[in-house]
């Protein structure tokens, strides 16, 4: 919200308060001040306009002024006509720097000298109206503008949803002059000023059919009005606030809104039919043109105000335009209504319009506020725009405000804040924000809160109105610590244990990705893993709607980018959730497995892909040690979006992890993406979850033999197999064997392979003999032949 | 056929002026070579003498091999320091020259930042506590105070899958979930995770992001120890001049409620460009836990107190390390995720 510096000089002294202090009070209060704008008109002065005539040679549309500026003359170009001779009007002269930020210059315009600029009220950030020249009603030509127009400084302010009292300046006002310790000029409450008969209940008749949704409706009569412009000051003040002026009664309304923060509307009494107001919900197909020139069509969700035969107005949104306020219109019908704070919002949210007012209503306003803006309206209207306020309005009132106490004990303020308050100064703070404080006999207080505090219900609301004034400044920091008797020891967290693993990643020169967990439905199904997918009802757009099934169409896209952003190798990897929904079960939480996938590019061949295969592998085998769980089997299998011969289920300990292998060459090229792509994703907690502490083992005290074995296989036996058999034949001596390497090729007979094992042998017990580890070399090749029909290679 | 003292005196001098290693070996060979050795041939003919001479030619062999040997350890040793002095010269490179990069892949700035944090609040105490992303309406507002039509809801406008589930706005329904589990506090616990709301991507908002909430339940809490708590946090991630401030706000389910900012670190809090001209950085809310939230999550607001409090892992982030737009943390352009 805008509020206007000089307006809270209405309600509170600013005697050595500069724009900057009032701001910092503000904030610390918790009325945040997001922004402060100096507007600085100390450098424009007023001037008279004597002659206009029409630029003769410019193309443009220009007027050609002679300005007087209190006994000398200049001669200034402006591009719009509604400086007339005789207007005032204020002046920058070459040099200033108008508000803006505008340099004016000495200049020559097709030939006519212009010495200066007139400025329209954006230019002086007067408001948002560039279309015309600023036209001042009074003011003495040669002096500057601020003898008539104070130095403004507008104040940006984020006003919390609890506090709808905040959002006028009165309301501001009060809080600023709680923070200085200094009086506030007016009284919630405006005395009544209307007088003429007969009463008004008697001119309009106006009845509430849905209490729940208004629980107060006030009509207040005022005749015989002149309706036109504003005064300057008024006008003034709505543009410094966002709000374009139109004629004094609108004028008027708005104005008490962004002074008390109670909307109001105006109706030409005139145009109602049968003196009559009926606060109803919309009927089907009622339909309403509002003031904004548009017709929406209602629901029954909707209240709106009608007069005997239509809806005139959508309550607590915007006015119907055919019962507006015109230049016509002598009677008028003021409104000042509470209506219901969620209804207002939808009603707001369904039509797409969110006004002044329904900002307001939206936040639920004490119904006693609706009396107070009625009467300072009522008075300003007097005042400003003449007319007859009459007496006894109609006020239909069937949910009276209750008044609320809270009873404080007043050692919760010191045991909440962490420091010592004297009682006798939160009182006094409680009395500056016009809570009303009494002392019990057993201590405690008895407090009222002001009538437009409802948001003040529990003690710990006292607590904070205390503390905020007294200054949470003035708190010290300290640490909690009291004797515990019982506690939970650390145990580290899930990512924190899932560091081994990233560090690993990190080695094998991986990188780590956030990538979005929304991702597009669409691309998810044509990848064929939408089966539990889960899709936002309310999305922003669609290429966010749905919740990944897997993260690897994500590093897919990461690779796509970094590719396209010219990196040639592309090695990623991420740690997050997958959201799986329960199939037939509605309504239930999805499974939100954590995974962890990663992706490496390789070149285009089949055998790039293969050795990629292997290394990314590998890496996989390695992240597992690092958790010295189990060591994990690879079984083939056929997997959505892998590549049918070149995929694995990683399985540990018999459950299946999840998969490894070369993308699915459709895939890529569904992706733009050249070459080929490995990856893996597995589901991670079983991972942890088998997770052991590394024990240690001795060292070896006896050397070992290493001897390498080339076996020679038909292609389709396993490397695995071979391996497995190895090491079922080999005995206790065998220590470990590896696979290093495959060939297939001219040393190797058609449609087989070889495959080279380097095996180490070792006794814990003594140094073994070449003969020893010759005849356990011989049982395996034995067995090897048999089971595998495996020749060797030297 | 020379004697023993004149071999001696040819090796010496043999020795004095070999220039390298491979000149004091063929040296050593010729002398003491044990075959064709000059030292070994004066005893070639030692079977034919007498008792007496065989006694003091061997003696006088040996004492020449002795000194021949010492002087080629000596020389050597002469070599071996000269070398030695002149590696700057002979063995030079250029190390200037770089060398090739290994291949090293990045951690992601934002689980480094999170670690950080994580590791911070363990040190007070602090246990980490997980929960699902997907949550209920009930945990992820009814429970912390935000009823159905609450005006503070347009706060938190979040994605829904129906009317019962959405994806969750904030980790608070971790709280109430952590405080429903232990029952019995003291509980001092953090609640790392993702966060979704509805608003448009730009520079410094994304619908989806990353909070670290905390909160301590126990007897006799103050906002004084809240003040601490966050203190403590931000010096140890920002370093122990920076400031922490508590400013009054609004949030349903704390009383008092606060957002708290962080002194610039560029001017000290005097005020700049970086900060607007505040001296101070949003960094997120805080407050004393409302009584009806305690009791969402099953704990006696009448015995217990507690604080609450929870900010944006990419704002403390992009604060660290001078990120202008977050939606480079989720981007994973490698030439980003490269600089941490």
């Amino acid at each position: 919200m805008r509020i206007s510096y000089e307006w809270l000089g209405d309600f509170v002294d600013l005697d050595g308060v500069t724009p900057k202090d009032a701001a910092d009070v503000l904030t610390r209060l918790g009325v945040e001040i997001e922004s402060l704008t100096m507007v600085d008109l100390s450098q424009i002065v007023i001037g008279r306009i004597v002659e206009q005539t029409k630029h003769p040679k410019s193309r443009n549309d220009l007027w050609v002024h002679l300005v007087d500026l209190g006994g000398r003359l200049e001669q200034i170009i402006a591009g719009a006509p509604n400086a007339v001779p005789g207007s005032l009007v204020p002046v920058a002269l070459p040099g200033t720097t108008v508000p803006n930020g505008k340099v004016v210059k000495d200049m020559n315009i097709a030939g006519f000298r212009a010495s200066g600029m007139l400025c329209s009220a954006a230019e002086l950030m007067l408001g948002d109206d560039h279309s015309g020249i600023l036209i001042l009603d009074r003011g003495t030509p040669g002096e500057p503008l601020t003898t008539v127009i104070p130095s403004q400084a507008i104040m940006e302010a984020e006003i919390t949803s609890n506090r709808p009292d905040e959002m006028g300046h009165l309301g501001v006002a009060r809080e600023l002059a709680a923070g200085l310790g200094r009086p506030v000029k007016r009284d919630f409450m405006p005395s009544f000023t209307g007088t003429a008969s007969p009463p008004g209940r008697e001119l309009i008749k106006v009845t509430i059919e849905d209490p729940n949704l208004c629980s107060r409706y006030i009509g207040g009569v005022i005749k015989g009005v002149k309706v036109g412009p504003s005064p300057d000051w008024l006008q003034r003040r709505l543009r410094a606030c966002g709000v374009r002026p139109l004629n004094n009664i609108v004028d008027i309304t708005n104005y008490v809104l962004l002074e008390y923060a109670q909307p109001l509307h105006a109706f030409d009494l005139a145009k109602l039919n049968g003196a009559e107001i009926k606060v109803r919900r919309a009927r089907e197909n009622e339909k309403l043109l509002g003031l904004d020139g548009v017709t929406r069509d209602l629901t029954a969700d909707m209240l709106v105000i009608a007069d005997a035969q239509r809806a005139v107005a959508l309550a607590g949104v915007i006015g119907g335009e055919e019962s507006a306020v015109t230049s016509t219109t002598t009677d008028v019908l003021l409104e000042s209504a509470t209506f219901n704070g969620p209804n207002v919002r939808q009603t707001s949210r369904t039509i797409g319009l969110r006004t002044e007012a329904s900002a307001r209503f939206e936040r639920a306003l004490p119904p006693e506020l609706a009396l107070a803006g009625a009467r300072r309206a009522a008075s300003l209207i007097a005042e400003l725009a003449g007319g007859a306020v009459h007496k006894d309005w109609a006020d239909v009132y069937p949910r009276p405000q209750e008044p609320v106490r809270v009873n404080l004990r007043p050692a919760l303020i010191d045991n909440v804040l962490g420091t010592h308050v004297p009682l006798e100064e939160a009182e006094s703070i409680l009395k500056r924000l016009n809570f009303h404080v009494k002392v019990m006999g057993d201590g405690e207080w008895d407090v009222l809160p002001p009538v437009f505090r409802l948001d003040v219900t529990i003690p710990e609301d006292l607590v904070e109105e205390v503390g905020r004034v007294y200054g949470y400044d003035r708190v010290p920091p300290t640490l909690p610590g009291r004797r515990h008797e019982s506690w939970t020891p650390l145990a580290p967290s899930l990512d924190r244990r899932l560091d081994l693993t990233r560090e690993v990643l990190a080695g094998a020169g991986y990188t780590e990705t956030w990538n979005p967990a929304l991702v597009s439905g669409r691309k998810l199904e044509d990848l064929r893993i939408a089966a539990h997918a889960m899709r936002v009802s309310n999305a922003l757009s669609d290429d966010m709607d749905t919740l990944r099934t897997s993260l690897l169409p994500s590093l897919i896209d990461v690779a796509v980018l970094n590719r396209d952003r010219g990196r040639v190798d592309v090695r990623v990897y991420e740690i997050a959730e997958a959201y799986l929904a329960r199939v037939g079960e509605k309504n239930t939480q999805p499974e939100e497995p954590l995974r962890l996938a990663a992706i490496a590019t390789a070149g285009s061949t089949a055998d790039d892909g293969r050795k990629a295969f292997y290394r990314l592998k590998a890496v996989l085998d390695e992240c597992i040690a690092a958790l010295s769980g189990p060591p994990c089997t690879y079984q083939r299998a056929a997997a959505q979006l892998f590549h049918p011969g070149r995929c694995a289920a990683v399985v540990m300990d018999g459950r299946q992890l999840g998969y490894i292998g070369e993308v699915h060459p459709s895939v890529s090229a569904a992706a733009n993406l050249e070459g080929r792509i490995v990856a893996f994703e597995v589901d991670v907690e079983p991972m942890l979850a088998a997770a052991r502490i590394p024990r240690s083992q001795p060292l070896p005290r006896f050397p070992g033999v290493e001897r390498d074995l080339a076996v020679v296989v038909e292609d389709t036996v396993a490397a695995g197999a071979v391996l497995a058999s190895i090491k079922e034949l080999a005995g206790d001596l065998l220590e470990h064997v590896r696979a290093f390497d495959e060939y297939r090729g001219a040393q190797v007979s058609e449609a087989h392979k070889s495959i080279a094992f380097t095996l180490t042998f070792r006794s814990p017990e003594r140094t073994l003999t070449d003969a020893e580890v010759d005849k356990v070399m011989s049982e395996i090749k034995l067995g090897l032949e048999k089971r595998h029909r495996a020749r060797f290679r030297e | 056929m020379t004697d023993a003292s004149s071999l001696t005196t040819e090796a010496l001098a043999a020795i004095g002026r070999a220039p390298s290693e491979d000149d004091l070996a063929r040296i050593d060979q010729e002398y003491l070579g044990r075959k064709n050795g000059q030292v070994s041939r004066l005893l070639s003919n030692i079977a034919q003498l007498l008792p007496a001479e065989k006694a003091s030619l061997g003696k006088a062999a040996n004492e020449a091999k002795r000194a021949i040997e010492a002087a080629l350890a000596a020389r050597r040793a002469e070599l071996e320091t000269a070398r030695l002095a002149d590696l700057a010269e002979t063995e030079a490179i250029d190390i200037t020259f770089p060398g090739p990069p290994p291949e090293r892949g990045h951690i992601h700035v934002l689980t480094q930042v999170r670690r950080q944090i994580e590791t911070v609040l363990e040190s007070l105490g602090y246990q980490v506590e997980l929960g699902p992303e997907v949550e209920t309406e009930w945990y992820n507002f009814e429970a912390l105070n935000i009823a159905e039509g609450h005006p503070a809801r347009e706060n938190w406008d979040s994605f829904y899958f129906s009317k019962e589930l959405l994806l969750r706005a904030h980790t608070s329904p971790v709280q109430i979930r952590a405080m429903q589990r232990i029952k019995e506090p003291p509980i001092y616990i953090i609640t790392p995770g993702r966060c979704y709301r509805r608003d448009p991507p730009e520079a410094t908002r994304l619908p989806y992001f990353s909070q670290v909430e905390g909160l301590a339940v126990d007897k006799g809490l103050t906002v004084g120890d809240m003040k601490g708590t966050l203190l403590y946090m931000i010096q140890s991630l920002y370093g122990r001049d920076r400031k922490v401030r508590v400013r009054p706000s609004y949030f349903p389910f704390t009383e008092p409620s606060f957002e708290f900012d962080v002194s610039c670190g560029i001017c000290g809090g005097i005020g700049c460009k970086s900060c607007r001209h505040k001296g101070w950085l949003e960094v997120g809310g805080c407050g004393m836990v409302h009584p009806q939230v305690l009791r969402s999550g099953g704990i006696d607001p009448t015995q217990w107190n507690g604080y609450a409090w929870g900010f944006g892992i990419e704002r403390m982030a992009m604060l660290k390390h001078d990120v202008d737009d977050i939606r480079l943390f989720y981007e994973s352009d490698l030439r980003f995720l490269e600089q941490f």
